[in-house]
């Protein structure tokens, strides 16, 4: 048998269903690795064996009886520690909510228990999803699997050093100007920030109510479309959900790409910013790739990627920083200084500059929302630059901004990052391709395409 | 730029001025983060913007509150006659 850390969920699935591999021996495996090798790359905040082995056990049963619940039943996976799970701590990954037990699970949570999914724990988060990588907070930041001394990427840091590093198959993050892109970027995996309203963030710290998403980090398109199935859903006690939120994100995958419409936003990595020699390159080989496979690739421009940026820096930090002003009064000392600093961009705002910011997000999404009538998808960087080194902090603030992901935080799009190959130094390269609102499913056959022409996902990083 | 002259002690009297009391250290964040935020804003093409360009989310009744009123809307009202025994009258 393949060995356990490299099943992806769909194989997983298969194996468990015909119980050719029990759930409990999944576990006990994923389980060990993470003892093994954790202490190194911090992706677990709060790592919970003993309540793994309990829903392996569960599932194991049903499994048995022939109630198999669906391709999550049984599969291991964890949780960005800003998403309640009850009984547990959320704390954001900061010294002020270390005390913060939920007492109910948040609603993606609730939908991935229903699922039969074995719960193995909390993820390292950049502090409340903004102030990241730190040095200064109650728990170390999370490292990369493909070199420790690295960034892995954030917010949702842990979700993509864990995905990565073989200790899960799925893990989930939250991503408001790019934080499910980010580490899936840094970490070569895919990562899917889907449709404004389509997962349900009740239960969900907020670091930006009107930017938020949630979203899966898997390491192959296939099973991020398995695990949208699952997490997405109309929510009527969340006032951001979408009713039409409907699933299916599977349908279709292994249609290919030929005489597809694909748009590439080259002005957001040659011009606006300008990436760097060896992720530009990588970009411009998958953009080759997907005509080789047969799409009508052609250059598109969108709103330069500084507007976009800035529309969305300011929404961000001012909705952050009405959320954090009582603690930022009363306890400033508590935070990390990066989250600090960040949050504290929001404090003099005027309530003018952030409705226009909001007038324009509106103006800037129906444009862009407009080019997929002569497109399927549009191709795109989502970082500039591979991951820089971890404990370089100029280079980290300097990579920090250098990134095409926030702008479909502003226009609400679909937006997935996978893999584009690796550079010199052996780190992961990433394309972004976006879509047309509530169409993830054309997202997702687009970078199963690709994914399927290429190597990169069967790649692994070998921990020492 | 003017807002690229924002001082310490100006960020010290803004703070102040809602009431907020940092340390040096975080002053210094402040005046940075502040400094930042301007920038962003001198980013925004605001010119762009038209009177009727509308806030991405504007004020939106949920479908809860809108199931109630089509709930009312449907509830026939009652004639002026039975009004009248409602009331106790003939």
């Amino acid at each position: 048998m393949t060995d356990l850390a490299w099943l992806t969920v769909a194989e997983a699935a298969e194996l468990l269903r015909g119980r050719k591999l029990s759930p409990v021996e999944y576990a006990r495996a994923l389980i060990a690795r993470i003892e093994r090798h954790d202490g190194r790359l911090n992706a677990f905040l709060r790592f919970t064996p003993e309540i793994a082995l309990e829903d392996a056990r569960r599932a194991e049963t049903e499994i048995t009886r022939g109630q198999w619940r669906g391709p999550l039943h049984g599969v291991p996976y964890g949780l960005k520690d800003i998403i309640d799970y009850s009984g547990l701590p959320t704390t954001a990954h900061s010294k002020i909510l270390a005390d913060n037990i939920a007492a109910i699970d948040a609603h993606v949570a609730a939908k991935l228990k229903a699922a039969g999914g074995v719960f193995m724990g909390k993820l390292a988060t950049h502090e409340f999803a903004i102030g990241g990588p730190s040095f200064d907070l109650p728990w170390p930041p999370a490292r990369n699997p493909w070199n420790r001394d690295h960034f892995c990427g954030g917010s949702s840091s842990g979700a993509g050093a864990a995905t990565a590093a073989g200790f899960l198959p799925v893990a989930i993050g939250t991503d408001t100007g790019g934080s499910v892109r980010n580490p899936a970027s840094m970490c070569g995996v895919a990562g899917m920030k889907p449709t404004y309203g389509v997962v349900s963030r009740r239960g969900v710290i907020a670091l930006s109510y009107s930017l938020d998403h949630i979203g899966p980090l898997t390491r192959t398109a296939h099973d991020n479309a398995l695990l949208l199935d699952l997490m997405a859903g109309h929510d009527p006690l969340d006032p951001g959900s979408a009713p039409h939120a409907a699933g299916g994100y599977a349908a279709g995958l292994d249609r290919g790409v030929k005489g597809l419409k694909v748009g590439v936003i080259r002005h957001f990595y040659q011009s606006d910013m300008k990436a760097d020699p060896e992720m530009a390159a990588g970009i411009e080989a998958a953009v080759a790739k997907l005509a080789d496979l047969g799409a009508e690739v052609r250059e598109i421009r969108t709103a330069p990627l500084g507007e976009y940026l800035a529309c969305n820096r300011t929404i961000l930090t001012s909705e952050a920083f009405a959320m954090h002003e009582k603690w930022m009064r009363e306890r400033p000392q508590d935070y990390g200084a990066l989250a600090r600093e960040r949050i504290m961009a929001g404090a003099f705002v005027r309530a003018a500059d952030y409705v226009n910011a909001t007038r324009l997000r509106r103006k800037m999404a129906d444009a862009f929302h407009a080019l997929f009538s002569e497109m399927d998808v549009a191709v795109t960087a989502s970082s500039m630059d591979p991951a820089c080194r971890i404990d370089d902090p100029q280079a980290v603030e300097y990579t920090y901004g250098r990134q095409a992901r926030a702008p479909f935080n502003v226009t609400g799009s679909p937006a997935l990052s996978v893999p584009a190959g690796f550079s010199k130094a052996g780190l992961p390269l990433a394309i972004q391709i976006v879509g047309k609102p509530f169409n993830e499913a054309m997202v997702y056959r687009v970078a199963n395409a690709y994914e399927q022409a290429t190597e990169w996902s069967k790649r692994h990083p070998a921990l020492a | 730029m003017a807002e690229d002259n924002l001082t310490l002690e100006q960020v010290r009297k803004m703070a102040a001025d809602i009431g907020w009391s940092l340390s040096n250290e975080h002053l210094e964040q402040l005046l940075r983060a502040t400094r930042a935020a301007r920038a962003r804003r001198a980013a925004l093409p605001v010119a762009s913007l038209d009177p009727a360009d509308e806030p991405a989310h504007v004020f939106r009744l949920s479908s809860a509150m809108e199931a109630l009123s089509d709930a009312r809307s449907l509830t026939p009202s009652p004639s002026p006659e039975r009004r009248g025994e409602m009331d106790g009258g003939k």
